[in-house]
């Protein structure tokens, strides 16, 4: 280092306002608690960017490039795979994260992952139906959504894996078929119910779930569980035939160069008492078992949220399809849309 | 010459880096593999385009374009008499303020304050309920029309205004020799105003024509995703179907496409007595 550079980087280095580490953080919007990260800074002496996605595959684009500026990234279940075959993803260290225990017994082996190498989960959620208890007999199962009686007051997701994996379960097949006569199959019951449907909408339906446009509803069991905190006159079913599961995940990316800080926050993450608190106020369900034993026993009681045992037994965990299949369905959800 | 350069040099940077850059990496794609998880892969291969001579995305095709002349063709009904009033006000810049007034607002809120009006428990069913003309809400929204009529609204300033131009410019000495000759105030609009101010109906006309066939916001937002424009599925290729490929293809099209038609007009244009 000659004169020269020496006083620039010391110059930069005295300019700078904050010297203690920063750890870069990109997780889904609306899935902390106001308290985490700060309670997080304070405790570890670190500075965390904090910034919000709201799809995989927004992650995922930046991710992939290796070079994202990104710690720790919050993957659905099923993207770890592909995230661990594009070597993006730092194997997990138990060693520094002895909060793993505290995972309810279905997260400790999860099939995706069994020795808990690429992500720790963190929050789940299903899709089910969203119903107005106006309509009658009650929506229970996928096949009530094809009720000429909710012509036009019905809506389903704009997702092709959520939308095709309800037809395939209605016909009582696998949400993950990757056989083409079954998605074919899956794409005509599609067809038939498209004529009753007033759209395909995301987060958008909560809205007109709560202002009584829309009377039933797919949608995923969050953000069904935030249209219902607003409207009592709404409720949600876990569908007879099954239902997806979905697990997001807490993944340490291999680019980091604070692999001991990014399982340090990960290891917080995991404590039961701010789990709960991430649970609670933001209305999703936890992976934390000793988290959920702490959560008010309205909470641990409520059927959207936390269902009992034989009605989560009927889920079913999402797998992304092999690329053979995945095409497919990228064209049968084209036909669906052109039809 | 020196200067000239210096002075250009922005311009070209900007121009390689931020089009020609991008448009060439949009073609290098256009003709690579998909690769299993987004992104592309080896080989080289020309299938994306022979993708798009499948039934299935020429009947999209077709739509978008069906929908993007009936916009402008629709933008432009509404567009020539504004433009021509405003031509002849008397406060022509607070017309023209009102005209651009939308743009002080984002285009993705504005189409959210659609979905406000037009929904079962929006402003105009809630009013026309209310006032007794009808007993069970219109299904104003999700459908073609609400398709158009966010089209028509997003895009109508760009044909008021290049037909205003033209117009501002006409002689008034022309409306009074075609009163004297005998021609009606039909007779002036039709057979005189409309005739001359062809060069900023056929501007105005482009303007809307080109984003229209793109659009992907409109018709997923107040198209509810139950139909399909070319917009969408390039949008579609990038996000959930991950093929990046054969979205550059469809978008290569589109350019295409597009370029045909300011072609077109630009051959017109050069056309005397226009």
């Amino acid at each position: 280092m000659n004169r020269r550079t020496f006083l620039i980087s010391a110059g930069f280095a005295g300019c700078a306002r904050e010297q203690r580490p920063r750890l870069n953080v990109y997780n889904w919007s609306a899935y902390i608690a106001p308290e985490t990260v700060p309670g997080f800074e304070r405790e570890f002496g670190v500075r965390v960017r904090y910034a919000t996605y709201e799809s995989n595959e927004e992650m995922l684009a930046k991710v992939f490039s290796g070079n994202s500026g990104w710690d720790v990234v919050f993957p659905t279940h099923s993207r770890l795979e592909a995230m661990r075959s594009y070597g993006v993803l730092a194997p997990l260290r138990h060693e520094w994260l002895p909060g793993l225990g505290n995972l309810a017994p279905d997260f400790q082996r999860p099939a995706w992952d069994p020795r808990l190498e690429l992500g720790v989960p963190y929050m789940w959620n299903a899709t089910g139906i969203v119903y107005n208890k106006a309509v009658t007999p009650v929506p229970a199962g996928w096949a009530d959504l094809w009720r000429p009686q909710l012509r036009g007051r019905l809506t389903m997701l704009d997702d092709p894996e959520d939308m095709l994996g309800a037809c395939l379960k209605k016909l009582r097949l696998s949400f993950n078929s990757d056989v083409a006569q079954d998605l074919r199959r899956a794409e005509r019951e599609a067809i038939l119910q498209k004529p009753l449907l007033r759209a395909y909408l995301n987060a958008e339906v909560r809205d007109q779930m709560v202002a009584g446009d829309v009377l039933a509803a797919q949608l995923w069991s969050t953000t069904a569980q935030q249209a219902m905190d607003a409207a009592p006159h709404l409720a949600f079913a876990y569908p007879a035939e099954g239902f997806p599961l979905y697990c997001d995940c807490a993944a340490i990316l291999r680019e980091s160069r604070r692999q001991r800080l990014a399982h340090q926050f990960v290891d917080y993450l995991l404590r039961p008492r701010i789990s709960a608190g991430i649970a609670q106020s933001m209305r999703t369900a936890t992976a934390n078992g000793a988290a959920q034993s702490l959560l008010p026993e309205a909470v641990r009681q409520n059927p959207a949220l936390y269902p009992p045992r034989e009605v989560f037994g009927r889920g079913e965990w999402a797998r992304a399809p092999s690329p053979a299949a995945q095409r497919l369905r990228d064209r049968i959800w084209t036909e669906i849309k052109a039809a | 010459m020196r200067l000239r350069f210096w002075f250009l040099l922005p311009t070209w940077v900007s121009m390689a880096a931020l089009f020609a850059a991008p448009f060439l990496i949009v073609i290098a794609y256009s003709c690579l593999s998909r690769g299993v998880y987004g992104g592309i892969e080896a080989p080289w291969t020309a299938e994306n385009y022979l993708r798009l001579f499948d039934p299935l995305y020429l009947t999209i095709l077709l739509r978008s374009v069906f929908i993007a002349s009936l916009a402008t063709l629709l933008c432009f009904l509404s567009a020539f008499p504004a433009a021509l009033f405003i031509s002849r006000a008397r406060h022509k810049n607070f017309y023209l303020q009102l005209v651009m007034l939308p743009f002080w607002t984002s285009f993705l809120v504005r189409t959210y304050a659609w979905i406000f009006l037009l929904r079962d428990t929006g402003l105009i069913n809630t009013a026309l309920e209310a006032l007794g003309i009808i007993h069970s809400p219109l299904p104003l929204l999700y459908n073609d029309g609400a398709v158009l009529l966010g089209l028509v609204y997003g895009y109508l300033p760009f044909m008021v205004l290049p037909i205003y131009a033209t117009l501002e410019r006409l002689d008034p000495a022309l409306f009074e020799a075609a009163a004297d000759l005998g021609a009606g105030p039909a007779a002036t609009v039709f057979r005189v105003i409309a005739p001359l101010s062809r060069p900023g109906i056929a501007a105005g006309s482009i303007l809307v024509f080109i984003p229209c066939l793109g659009a992907y916001l409109t018709p997923d937002l107040l198209g509810g995703g139950r139909t399909v424009l070319i917009g969408n599925l390039v949008q579609n290729q990038f996000t959930t179907a991950r093929d990046w490929p054969f979205g550059s293809a469809v978008s290569i099209l589109l350019m295409a496409l597009v370029t045909l038609v300011v072609w077109q007009y630009l051959r017109r244009a050069d056309e005397p007595g226009l």
